[in-house]
């Protein structure tokens, strides 16, 4: 047995105000299982990955009225949730634990009032004593900070340039153009990148992700249930997960080489396929560079040529190499991994209008968590696995 | 008497048990870090397990307090309003000698390259601990 993406909800996303991030959870289930063509009873196994502020919680059964689960829990590894719990929930209909399994995340950090950075900056947070506490008060907060010295470290090392992370941004706001569901649809140009106002150097304000408030669900059942559910199923052919630790000594990859490097290659391994055979990519990329390091990672292309890979705009419209074919984090929507799984799932199906690719049977999507040190990979497709009815 | 300008309107930083010895060797004007004491590791203060050994047995040592610029980053947009007036200002990872690796902040100066030198210099914002940052011995731009 097999399992697939049998069902996929998302709420309204971006700057929606006066629903908690239990609310939109809540919604984002109810959306996946009517899209799957299943009543919420038919669901009997509940995985829930918090947002920002410690929400949604287990106690989102309650919410939903479900009873009867079979499985159920919070999933945390920060920006690896998602396809973690994905995993999870298929592995679970593989074993018969569960049949229909939704996994969810959501979110509010934005307020009326607030700014996005107030929303992931933590504002006018206390300053914890000890070491953690030097830390805070030395500036070294918030993931800017340190996605931009990884950034800066690759840059170092291999020649990176801010003009090649651009291309990335550039690239993505084409695609997301093309997406109605997307926050920044206005086309950029690489000038517009550079002169973008500094946040962290070497980021531009054009290299970070957006903030959305929002949720998102899918449902995982087994491949032949999904056969006979509403939507083409979107199989799941292999996961991987690495979490290597961050080593703070000499000697230390940081910046240079992520979990992507054992994920990735472990995922398609599994899969039995290789990078040639990837069709579509929908990476996490809270920063241009994520992009450019997971590509990396993933091989590719060879370590330390990521900046000369994407330059040319192959991951951009019309290029060899679609990645990020909603527009990402960077232009779309931020739903954690959630938003690479749902643009994989919308185009494995066929279903992205405008900016729907051709070739789509081998879709490989990227969570990374932390500061690159938590990452996991799926590789999906909407055909069956060899032997397998679907 | 009236402490510098710049330094008195950083956070201030208060020491708990795990770094309390780390926060006053700072006072006197030395940069402590863990060693192992199976296996003679040098570890970053923070430090609860060995790197090499996972010993939990870890003493404190006096480093000297040099090292070169790993990576660094110049914060442009303050990362809470705490920073409004701080910013621009030098957030960087420096490896120390001796080899451990500290998030820190750069006294003044932006590296022109990575390996660039450095060395600790102790501060006191208005009224906590003092603590380390460094300052480019080279190689500032």
């Amino acid at each position: 047995m097999t399992a697939a993406i049998a069902g996929l909800g998302c709420t309204d996303v971006g700057k929606v105000y006066g629903q908690s991030a239990s609310d939109f959870a809540a919604e984002a289930v109810r959306l996946a299982a009517a899209d799957a063509g299943l009543t919420l009873n038919q669901i009997d196994g509940l995985l829930v990955t918090p947002g920002t502020q410690g929400r949604p919680t287990l106690s989102l059964q309650k919410q939903l009225g479900l009873r009867d689960l079979s499985l159920l829990s919070e999933v945390h590894a920060l920006g690896a949730s998602p396809a973690a719990m994905l995993s999870m929930a298929a592995r679970a209909v593989e074993s018969g634990a569960a049949s229909a399994v939704a996994c969810v995340f959501a979110d509010a950090p934005l307020k009326p009032k607030g700014s996005a950075r107030d929303a992931f900056g933590g504002g006018n947070r206390r300053i914890p004593a000890g070491f953690a506490g030097l830390h805070v008060a030395n500036g070294a907060i918030t993931p800017n900070v340190f996605y931009a010295m990884a950034a800066r470290r690759h840059m170092e090392t291999y020649g990176t340039t801010s003009e090649q992370l651009g291309a990335i941004a550039v690239g993505q706001r084409a695609w997301a153009g093309m997406n109605p569901d997307a926050q920044f649809t206005a086309p950029i140009t690489l000038a517009d990148h550079q002169a973008s106002p500094m946040v962290a150097d070497p980021f531009h304000l054009l290299d970070c992700c957006v903030v959305s408030n929002g949720g998102a669900a899918v449902i995982v059942t087994s491949a032949e249930r999904a056969r006979d559910l509403a939507q083409p199923a979107i199989h799941i052919l292999a996961s991987a997960q690495a979490h290597p630790g961050q080593v703070m000594a000499r000697g230390s990859q940081f910046g240079l080489v992520t979990g992507a490097a054992q994920s990735g290659p472990e995922a398609m391994r599994r899969a039995g396929i290789t990078p040639g055979d990837v069709d579509l990519l929908e990476l996490y990329d809270s920063y241009t560079y994520t992009v450019l390091v997971t590509l990396e990672d993933y091989g590719f292309c060879a370590k330390g040529e990521g900046g000369d890979f994407v330059a040319d705009g192959r991951l951009a419209p019309g290029g060899s190499l679609p990645c990020n074919t909603g527009g990402g984090q960077l232009s779309s929507y931020y739903l954690t991994a959630f938003t690479p799984i749902i643009e994989a799932v919308v185009q494995g199906r066929g279903h992205a209008g405008e900016r729907q690719v051709a070739d789509r049977d081998v879709i490989v999507v990227s969570g990374s968590g932390g500061v690159l040190e938590h990452h996991s990979t799926l590789v999906l497709s909407p055909n069956a696995p060899e032997g397998v009815v679907g | 008497m009236s402490t510098d300008e710049t330094t008195a309107t950083w956070p201030d930083v208060r020491s708990d048990a795990k770094s309390q010895e780390f926060f006053a060797a700072a006072e006197a004007g030395e940069l402590r870090i863990r060693r192992c004491t199976d296996c003679a590791a040098l570890l970053a203060p923070e430090s609860t397990t060995c790197l090499e050994c996972y010993s939990t047995e870890l003493e404190w040592i006096t480093a000297a307090g040099t090292g070169t610029v790993v990576t660094w980053t110049v914060v442009h947009r303050a990362p809470s309003p705490a920073f409004a007036a701080l910013v621009p200002y030098t957030v960087a990872v420096v490896e120390l000698t001796e080899g451990p690796w500290l998030y820190t902040r750069l006294a003044d100066g932006v590296p022109d390259r990575a390996g660039a030198p450095v060395r600790a210099v102790y501060l006191q914002a208005s009224g906590g601990e003092h603590y380390p940052i460094f300052t480019l011995t080279e190689g500032s731009l």
